[in-house]
């Protein structure tokens, strides 16, 4: 038997063991659902006969009408009540469901005002409500009968036209449209539920239990193991699946559902469709399997792997509940979307509308994806950084007292772990935004300068100090050499441009905030020599420093652990989320992406300083610039293009800064790399 | 049989392994001795293929662990402290797993399974899941599993680690018989009184670094010592001081 297929057989039969496992492939698609939902259905008609068994206590207040009386104490779903002076007193009290208020009857055949008072957030008064409009319309109808009478003219008269619905849709189609509704939806989380634990448990369980040192010391290559292993987390999430589809389409089609019935729609999924559904869930099930694998296999825990997938879950829901939303038609676009174009699929199978190129298109897009994602998974077995954390997972077990937990995520070398990063830098970003913007609010342009050194660079300092974090390893407080720091310049420079450009394309998808843009330009613009001193203070030293000592510093420092690319990535993209606001997204792409070039410049030079320059620089050039007359009127127009002949000169100057950053002699403290260390 | 040569393995900045070389014979078994952080697991790991060398290489049985990964595994076994034992297998579905693992046919396995489990006194348990059984007999299945395939050389990183009396005898008497029976046998431990027992050489890592190599009698003298303990303490703070 080949090593995949032994490794294969051996994580099936332990994971059937497994009663978590079973219980999330087994007990929920097949039970929990179809019960639920008979339980709901039935809560719903128990409550609907409840509030039916007794008539509505209506009341009527204000000029007489005795037509009107007459109609209400006719009716069996009415009660006329009695209530004091005060109607809304008495609709508050319950004691009444609904009031028709009655005003005077406007002279000759005119027309009487009736107000209806009622409790729209109680059920018994909406019912109410429904009723004794009924009973009004009524007596409106037979008012203006009595007027039609009275000139000998046709009842037809006031009914010139006469509409009545009538829809081609027979009950089964009915029936699969409202099914198209929910069932992709269930399908997905169903799938992505049954690939969930097994992944975690084969993937970080795995290490957690210590049993995966010994596994990779089996003559088996790490491809073999990952085969084996995803194998059996896809046939998870596909059976898991599949006896959900089964188990909803038998609870609808076999009428265990009895409201279905009663508003006549019919669920009969053709078998072809059944099959069609099930085929497409397979490349789902392998593409959940495949990331989920991938992304777990660098928790050291269970429960690391959890609160790292939680994340993703929620990220695939958002595709996977578009087909709920009307209007959204299924093209060529959302067939290529990961998971949207699986549910979208679903549904027009459900409907009967499914295309079969669309169809074809959603299988190989989801076959490559997972294809990609089992590529990703099979690379991260094969990381011993992943796998046994590069030998800074080690924490310091003799801390204690209040920072303890800080300390306790201290590694080896001395920098603290991701997770307490990720912490530190959503506080900062809370505090930044609540705080930070209220002294900016209240002191203007000194709010914004406290802002940054209060609630940015005295938090990252105190947090490596009282964390007991080497602040060199943490910061990167290595003094750069001229290579590292003529690198960075030259990087910039060419970044610069090229971050104009991408702001300039990207006002073709997204509004432009002119407001917003006006008031930023009107900061940078200084008019005088002092005036530009302190912009420069304030908009470009003061950011360089502060917020490079939380991205560049801390944020950089602390998640070591993760690949090279991850960490440019994720600091660019923390970056860039710090920058947003609430009236556009407009920041984001430009921030992110000078993010990522200034974290991949520091993490090259493994000096900071090279980042403040950068940063500095950046900032500095866009105050110098708005100052400038004759080109600050050119720059404040987003809208208008960059010239063409900026960009290979900015692209090549990005080409030459990168050249320089990969010499060796770029890196600051080359001189120190060897220094010893305990593991 | 097992072999280091110029070893040396970086974490980035910092270098936990630095140009290690050391040599242990058949029928030989060495311990590697250390403070905690001195580097001995990253070793052990290196030569059981799991981290890969920076520079220098290792081979077991005149396989490079760099050059020939696969081919390594298939002549070594590889023992945490951990034991790492799948917890809804039962002992001899998981002794057989690894049995498949190094591509045993299942005729010739079968029997050597029914071996390890009279040799290692798992017959009684051999059917109850991995997790529901106590430390020591947990302890038996692991070495059961680890000679499954009945390599030439055997790594054991710390094997005594968080076991009682009892239980780190039957290490002792495992090591032994593999010893007797010409197995090339690497060990890391803190433990003075197994190294006096067991060891026919050590060696000492203080920061990385091949401090001292001979056997225990050597190590005294070389220090002055009037024991191994003292020796080794010497030898480790002689290494800090450099």
């Amino acid at each position: 038997m080949s090593a995949w297929r032994v490794v294969a057989a051996k994580e099936l039969r332990e994971t059937l063991r497994d009663r978590r496992t079973l219980l999330m492939m087994v007990v929920i698609p097949v039970l929990l659902y179809p019960v639920l939902l008979i339980v709901m259905e039935q809560l719903l008609l128990f409550g609907q006969r409840n509030l039916e068994a007794e008539p509505a206590p209506v009341a009527v207040v204000g000029q007489s009408a005795p037509a009107l009386i007459e109609i209400l104490e006719r009716e069996d779903g009415l009660r006329l009540v009695e209530i004091g002076e005060d109607p809304e007193a008495a609709v508050r009290a319950d004691s009444v469901g609904a009031v028709a208020l009655l005003g005077e009857e406007e002279p000759g055949d005119g027309t009487r005002p009736v107000t209806l008072l009622y409790d729209a957030a109680s059920d018994r008064s909406n019912r109410a409500r429904g009723e004794l409009t009924a009973a009004l319309r009524a007596w409106g109808d037979s008012a203006l009968g009595d007027r039609l009478d009275a000139r000998g003219l046709p009842r037809t008269f006031a009914e010139p036209v006469a509409i009545a619905d009538s829809s081609i849709a027979r009950p089964d189609e009915v029936g699969g449209y409202a099914l198209g509704r929910i069932l992709p939806l269930l399908l997905v989380v169903i799938t992505l539920l049954g690939a969930f634990y097994p992944a975690i448990d084969l993937a970080a369980g795995e290490k957690e239990r210590g049993t995966l040192e010994t596994l990779l010391t089996a003559p088996v290559p790490p491809r073999a193991v990952v085969a084996g292993k995803f194998v059996t987390v896809a046939l998870i999430g596909v059976i898991a699946a599949g006896l959900n589809l089964g188990s909803m389409i038998l609870t609808f089609q076999t009428g265990a559902l009895q409201l279905t019935a009663a508003i006549g729609l019919e669920v009969s999924l053709p078998w072809s469709a059944v099959l069609a559904i099930f085929v497409t869930l397979v490349p789902l099930a392998v593409l959940f399997g495949a990331v989920f694998l991938g992304i777990a296999v660098g928790a050291s825990s269970f429960k690391e792997a959890q609160n790292a997938l939680t994340p993703v879950y929620m990220v695939v829901l958002v595709p996977a509940m578009l087909p709920a939303f009307p209007g959204i038609d299924f093209g060529p676009g959302l067939a290529l979307t990961p998971v949207a174009g699986v549910a979208f699929f679903f549904r027009d199978l459900m409907t009967g509308e499914a295309d079969a190129a669309l169809g074809a298109l959603v299988l190989v897009s989801t076959t490559l994806y997972a294809l990609a994602a089992l590529a990703f998974a099979a690379r991260a077995f094969g990381n011993e950084r992943v796998l046994f954390g590069g030998g800074e997972a080690e924490v310091d077990a003799r801390a204690v007292g209040p920072l303890a937990w800080l300390r306790a995520r201290r590694g080896a070398l001395g920098v603290p772990s991701s997770s307490a990063v990720l912490l530190f830098v959503s506080f900062v970003a809370v505090a930044f935004f609540w705080v930070g913007i209220r002294l900016q609010v209240s002191l203007g342009e000194s709010g914004l300068l406290a802002a940054e050194w209060l609630l940015l660079l005295t938090p990252a300092v105190a947090f490596v100090v009282f964390g007991g974090f080497d602040p060199v390893r943490t910061l990167s407080l290595r003094r750069p050499t001229r290579t590292g720091v003529a690198g960075g310049m030259i990087l910039i420079a060419g970044a610069m441009p090229l971050v104009w450009v991408l702001g300039w394309l990207q006002t073709f998808v997204l509004p432009v905030p002119w407001e917003m843009l006006e008031g930023l330009e009107q900061l940078v613009t200084a008019d005088s020599a002092g005036r530009l001193a302190w912009l420069l203070l304030l908009l470009a030293v003061t950011p360089a420093l502060c917020e490079e000592a939380v991205f560049r510093g801390v944020l950089l420092g602390g998640t070591g652990e993760a690949e090279p690319w991850r960490r440019v990535v994720l600091n660019g993209v923390v970056f860039g989320l710090f920058h947003l606001s609430f009236e556009t997204v407009i920041r984001f792409l430009p921030a992110a992406t000078l993010g990522m070039v200034i974290a991949w410049a520091v993490l090259r030079t493994g000096s900071i300083w090279v980042g403040v320059l950068m940063h500095f620089l950046n900032n500095g050039a866009i105050v110098v610039l708005a100052s400038t007359p004759g080109v600050r009127e050119y720059f404040s127009d987003p809208e208008a293009p960059p010239p063409l002949w900026l960009v290979p000169v900015a692209a090549v100057l990005v080409w030459a800064g990168a050249r320089v950053l990969q010499r060796p002699a770029a890196a600051a403290g080359a001189d120190t790399s060897n220094s010893s260390h305990d593991p | 049989m097992i072999r280091f040569s110029s070893l040396t393995k970086r974490y980035g900045p910092l270098t936990a392994v630095r140009e290690l070389s050391l040599e242990v014979r058949p029928g030989e078994v060495y311990a590697l001795l250390g403070p905690n952080g001195a580097g001995k697991t990253t070793a052990l790991r290196c030569l059981a293929t799991l981290l890969h060398p920076s520079a220098g290489t290792a081979s077991v049985a005149g396989v490079d662990v760099t050059a020939d990964p696969v081919g390594a595994r298939r002549n070594l076994a590889f023992l945490a402290a951990s034991m790492g034992l799948y917890e809804r297998l039962s002992a001899r579905e998981l002794i057989t797993y690894f049995g498949r693992l190094h591509g045993m046919d299942e005729a010739r396995l079968s029997g050597r399974v029914d071996d390890l489990v009279d040799l290692f006194g798992i017959r009684g348990f051999a059917d109850r899941l991995c997790g529901r059984l106590s430390t020591g007999q947990r302890q038996r299945v692991s070495l059961a599993r680890a000679l499954v395939h009945d390599p030439p050389a055997l790594i054991l990183d710390e094997p005594t680690l968080g076991l009682d009396i009892l239980s780190g005898r039957t290490i002792y008497d495992f090591i032994a018989r593999e010893r007797a029976a010409g197995k090339a046998i690497l060990f890391s431990t803190h433990q003075m009184e197994e190294v006096d027992l067991l060891a026919d050489r050590v060696g000492v890592l203080g920061g990385g670094v091949l401090v001292a190599e001979g056997t225990a009698e050597q190590l005294m003298q070389r220090t002055g010592a009037p024991n191994l303990a003292r020796a080794f303490l010497a030898l480790v703070a002689g290494a800090a001081d450099r």
